[in-house]
C-alpha cells in the first residue's frame, strides 16, 4: 500500500468541488475558507452547545443524587448508541451522497490506467466519502460530547465515544463502497436483461431507492422518532450482539463496565469486520469496478417521428422538442428524479408520523390546515425546485441550445411549461389524497384547487427566472443545476410569493378562529379575487423577467 | 430574412478580450460560398473562440460578423438556422438515444417528419450506425458520439457548416466519407469552416487555409500561397505551420527531452 498514492487520490477528491464552487477557472486561487468555516464552525458549535449542556446539568440536575445517577445512566447510554446511530447516518448519507454523484466517473476514471493499485482507489474512495458534512457532523457531535463529559466526569468514555464514532462511519462508507460497486454491476445485468423496459426499471428503483431513504432520514432526525430510535438501540443493543453493526457500542459499554475480556473480543471482531468489508469492498473493484455504461436500448421497430400532441397544442416544432426532451431527461437522470420524491416526502413523512403518534382523527381545523397543506405545498415546492433546474439541467450539452435556432420566447415557453407540468399533476394527486383523507367541504376543496394552481403559475415563473440567473451547467462531481446562492434566494423569493398569494385568506380565517372580530372584512370569493389578481402579476412579471434572462443566456453564452 | 449574398462569412477587425487574455486581435477574414477554409493553430490561438463569434456564442467586444448576408448579433436565430455546428469534444443529451436526439435536433430546426426520416435513416446507414441507433448516447463510444454530432450538424442542409475538430474518433472509413460528403456539398453552395490539427486533413481537404497564433491571423491564403509566404517552395504544411508560428525549433526540444 503506498499511503501517498491514497492521500493523492483523497485530494483530488477534495479538489473536484472546485468545480463546483467557484467559476473562475483561469488563474484558480484555492480558497480554504470555507472548508475551514465548515469544520471550524462544526467545532464551535460542538464546543458551545456540550458547554450549554454541561452548565445547565451543574446548575440544575448536579445537586440532586437521584437525578444525577438518572442523567448521568441517560448520557451513557447515548454515548453507547451513538457508534451505532453514526453508523446508520452515515450509511444513509454517503449512500446518498455516492448515489447523486452521476459525474463522478469523469474525474476519477484517471486512477484506472494509472499505477495505482486497487487497495489504494478503494481506502481513498472510502475515505474520500467521508469528507465534508459527515466529518463536520461528526467533529460538532464529538466536541460537544467531549465537553458535556467534563461535566458528569466520563472524559475516558467521550474521548473512546468519538473514536468509535470515527470507525463507525469508516464502517458505513466501506459498505457504501461495496453497495456502489455491486449496484452498478447489478443495475448493468438488470438493464441488459430487461431491454426495452430498462428504463422504467430504472426510473421505479430510482424513487423507491429514493424514498425509502428519505423516510429512513426523515424518521431519524424527526423529534420523536429519532428519540425512539436512540432509545430502541440504546436498550436493544445488548441483545442484538451478534450484529456486527452493534460491536463498536458494545466495546464501549464492556469496557465502561469492566468486562475487559468481553471489551477486547468486541474489539478485535470490529476491526476483522471493517478489515472484512475493506477487503471485499477492493476484490468487488477489482473485478467490476471499471465503469463501462450499459447500452440501454429505448425502442425497436421502424423508425417513425411523430408530431404529437404537443405540436396540437399550440407548441412550435422546437419547443415541442424541448419539451419531449425535458421528459425523457427527467424520467432517465436520476439527479432529476428526486424532484419526484422531495415533495411528497417532506410533506407526508411528517403527516403520517403525526397521525401514527396522535393514533385518533384530527380535528376539523386541524384538517382542513392539513389539507390545504397537502393541497398546496408538495405542488408549490415541486414548481419552485423544477422551474430553477430547468435551464441548469441541460449541463454541458447547452451549447446545442446556444447554437440552436432557439429563440428565448420559444425557450422561456418550453421550460415554464415544463416546469409547471409535474407539478400540477402532482397537485392533483395530493389533491386526491387530500379529500379522501379530510373531507374538505365542496367549497374549499375548489379554493384549494385554484390556490394551487395559482401557487404553481406563479412560483412556477419565479422560479425559472431565477433558474435562468443561477443556471450551473458543471456536471463535475456532481450536476448542481442551479448555484447554491440562487438556489437559496429562490426558496425565500417563492415563500414570500406563496404568502403574498394567500395573503386574502389571512383576514378571513382570522374571523372564524377568533368569532370576537366580527364578520371577516374580506369575504372567502372576494379574498379569492384579490389573491387571483396577486398570482397572476407575479407570474407575468416573472415571466417577463424570465425571457429577458433567456435573451441574455442565449446572446452571451461565453462561460 | 435574406439569403442574397456574395461573401459568406466575413468578419471586419474582430476584438475578443477574456480579462487579460487577448483571444483574438484584430481579425479580418472573408469567404466565398462553397468555400472550405480550414483556421488552424497552435492550442489557445483563438481558433475556437472565432468559430463561436460565426455562431453569436461569442460576442466581439469590437468589429463586426457577417455571415450568410446577415449581421450574427442582429439576428441569431436566423443565422442559427442556416449553420451545422460541431464544437470541440461535443456534449450531447447522454440519456437519449441515438435516434432520439437527431429527432430532436432535427425537430429544433423545423424540419418536416418526412425529411427528417429519410435524411436520418441515411446518414445512420452511411456512418453506419444503424443497429445502434436505439441505444442510449451514454453508451456510445467517443468516436460513435462524434458521428451522432456529425449527422446532427448535417441533417438540415445548413449552408455553412462550422467544424470543430471534425474528424476526432472516427474510423477511417467514416471519415472518408465525411470528407468526400463535405468536398461534395461544395458544389450547391455549402461553405465549410473547420478547425483541426491533423494538418493532412486541411492540407487535402481546405480550397484556403488560415494560420492564427496568439489571436492573430497570421497567414491566410491557398497552399501555395502559405509556401510562398513561408519561402518553403516543396513543403508540407506541418512544416509551413511549424516556421510561421514559430514552434519550429522543435529538435532542440527533443534533444532535451533525450537527455
Amino acid at each position: 500500500m503506498n499511503w501517498k498514492n491514497v492521500a493523492r487520490l483523497i485530494r483530488i477528491d477534495i479538489k473536484s468541488g472546485r468545480l463546483l464552487r467557484g467559476r473562475r477557472l483561469t488563474r484558480f486561487r484555492e480558497n480554504r475558507l470555507y472548508t475551514y468555516l465548515l469544520y471550524g464552525g462544526a467545532l464551535l458549535l460542538g464546543l458551545a452547545i456540550g458547554a450549554l449542556v454541561g452548565a445547565s446539568y451543574e446548575a440544575t440536575i448536579a445537586t440532586s443524587i437521584s437525578l444525577k445517577t438518572t442523567v448521568n445512566q441517560v448520557a451513557m447510554d447515548f454515548f453507547f448508541s451513538l457508534p451505532t446511530l453514526v453508523l446508520i447516518y452515515s450509511l444513509v448519507f454517503t449512500m446518498f451522497q455516492q448515489f447523486q454523484r452521476s459525474g463522478a466517473k469523469f474525474s476519477s476514471q484517471a486512477a484506472y490506467w494509472l499505477p495505482i493499485t486497487w487497495q489504494e482507489h478503494t481506502l481513498a474512495s472510502i475515505v474520500a466519502n467521508l469528507l465534508g458534512y459527515l466529518l463536520a457532523s461528526i467533529m460538532f457531535i464529538g466536541a460537544a460530547i467531549i465537553t458535556f463529559s467534563l461535566f458528569i466526569g466520563e472524559i475516558a468514555l467521550a474521548v473512546s465515544t468519538v473514536l468509535a464514532m470515527c470507525v463507525s462511519a469508516f464502517m458505513a462508507s466501506a459498505i457504501t463502497e461495496i453497495f456502489r460497486v455491486l449496484q452498478a454491476r447489478f443495475t448493468g445485468a438488470v438493464y441488459k436483461s430487461t431491454g426495452r423496459a430498462a428504463v422504467w426499471v430504472r426510473f421505479a428503483a430510482t424513487l423507491l431507492f429514493f424514498l425509502v431513504f428519505y423516510i429512513v432520514y426523515f424518521y431519524l432526525v424527526s423529534g420523536s422518532g429519532g428519540a425512539t430510535f436512540v432509545k430502541t438501540i440504546a436498550s436493544g443493543q445488548s441483545s442484538a450482539w451478534f450484529v456486527p453493526f452493534v460491536w463498536l457500542g458494545m466495546t464501549l459499554y464492556s469496557f465502561t463496565n469492566g468486562l475487559l475480556l468481553q471489551g477486547l473480543a468486541f474489539v478485535t471482531l470490529s476491526f476483522v469486520f471493517i478489515y472484512a468489508l475493506y477487503y471485499i469492498a477492493v476484490l468487488l473493484n477489482r473485478r467490476f469496478g471499471f465503469y463501462e455504461p450499459q447500452a440501454i436500448t429505448v425502442s425497436s421497430g421502424i423508425y417513425a417521428p411523430r408530431t404529437g400532441v404537443l405540436s396540437r397544442l399550440g407548441f412550435s416544432l422546437p419547443e415541442a422538442a424541448l419539451i419531449r426532451k425535458d421528459l425523457k431527461a427527467f424520467t432517465r437522470r436520476r439527479e432529476l428524479m428526486v424532484i419526484f420524491i422531495i415533495p411528497i416526502v417532506v410533506i407526508i413523512a411528517p403527516i403520517m408520523q403525526t397521525l401514527g403518534k396522535t393514533g385518533q382523527s384530527t380535528p376539523t381545523r386541524g384538517s382542513l390546515f392539513l389539507f390545504a397543506i397537502v393541497f398546496l405545498f408538495p405542488a408549490s415546492f415541486m414548481a419552485s425546485m423544477t422551474g430553477s433546474f430547468m435551464i441548469g439541467e441541460e449541463g454541458q450539452a447547452v451549447w446545442r441550445l446556444y447554437s440552436s435556432p432557439i429563440s428565448a420566447k420559444s425557450l422561456v415557453k418550453a421550460k415554464y411549461f415544463f416546469a409547471i407540468f409535474f407539478p400540477v399533476l402532482i397537485m392533483a394527486i395530493t389533491g386526491c389524497i387530500g379529500l379522501v383523507v379530510f373531507h374538505p367541504s365542496l367549497r374549499v376543496a375548489f379554493v384549494g384547487l385554484l390556490e394551487s394552481l395559482f401557487l404553481v403559475f406563479a412560483i412556477g415563473a419565479v422560479s425559472l427566472s431565477n433558474g435562468i440567473r443561477g443556471a450551473d451547467f458543471n456536471e463535475v462531481p456532481r450536476p448542481r443545476m442551479v448555484n447554491p446562492t440562487w438556489g437559496l434566494l429562490n426558496l425565500i423569493v417563492c415563500f414570500v410569493v406563496a404568502v403574498a398569494i394567500l395573503s386574502p385568506f389571512i383576514p378571513y380565517e382570522l374571523s372564524s378562529f377568533m368569532p370576537s372580530l366580527g364578520s371577516p372584512l374580506v369575504g372567502l370569493y372576494q379574498a379569492f379575487l384579490i389573491s387571483a389578481v396577486i398570482a397572476v402579476t407575479f407570474a407575468v412579471v416573472f415571466y417577463r423577467i424570465a425571457l429577458s434572462k433567456a435573451k441574455e443566456l442565449l446572446t452571451k453564452a461565453e462561460a | 430574412m435574406t439569403t442574397d449574398y456574395s461573401i459568406a462569412v466575413e468578419l471586419k477587425g474582430i476584438v475578443k478580450r477574456y480579462g487579460e487574455i487577448l483571444a483574438v486581435d484584430s481579425v479580418d477574414l472573408s469567404i466565398k460560398p462553397g468555400e472550405i477554409f480550414g483556421l488552424l493553430g497552435p492550442n489557445g490561438s483563438g481558433k475556437s473562440t472565432t468559430l463561436k463569434m460565426l455562431l453569436g456564442l461569442v460576442t466581439p467586444d469590437y468589429g463586426s460578423v457577417n455571415v450568410l448576408g446577415m449581421h450574427v448579433e442582429k439576428d441569431p436565430v436566423s443565422v442559427k438556422r442556416l449553420i451545422g455546428y460541431v464544437p470541440e469534444s461535443a456534449r450531447l443529451y447522454e440519456f437519449l438515444t441515438g435516434i432520439e436526439y437527431l429527432d430532436f435536433v432535427g425537430d429544433v430546426y423545423g424540419m418536416s417528419t418526412e425529411d427528417k426520416k429519410t435524411r436520418i435513416d441515411e446518414y445512420l446507414k452511411a456512418l453506419q450506425l444503424d443497429g445502434r441507433e436505439r441505444d442510449m448516447i451514454s453508451s456510445y463510444s467517443e468516436g460513435m458520439k462524434q458521428k451522432i454530432a456529425l449527422i446532427s450538424a448535417f441533417l438540415h442542409r445548413p449552408k455553412l457548416l462550422i467544424l470543430d475538430e471534425p474528424l476526432s474518433g472516427l474510423d477511417p472509413r467514416s471519415a472518408r466519407i465525411v470528407k468526400d460528403f463535405l468536398h461534395e456539398l461544395k458544389a450547391p453552395g455549402v461553405t465549410t469552416i473547420m478547425s483541426t490539427h491533423v494538418l493532412e486533413i486541411a492540407e487535402a481537404l481546405c480550397d484556403r487555409i488560415g494560420i492564427m497564433y496568439h489571436g492573430r491571423l497570421l497567414a491566410l491564403g491557398t497552399m501555395s500561397e502559405l509556401r510562398q509566404m513561408a519561402k518553403l517552395p516543396d513543403s508540407g504544411l506541418e512544416d509551413i505551420f511549424l516556421k510561421l508560428t514559430g514552434t519550429g525549433d522543435v529538435r532542440a526540444i527533443v534533444e532535451e527531452l533525450l537527455k
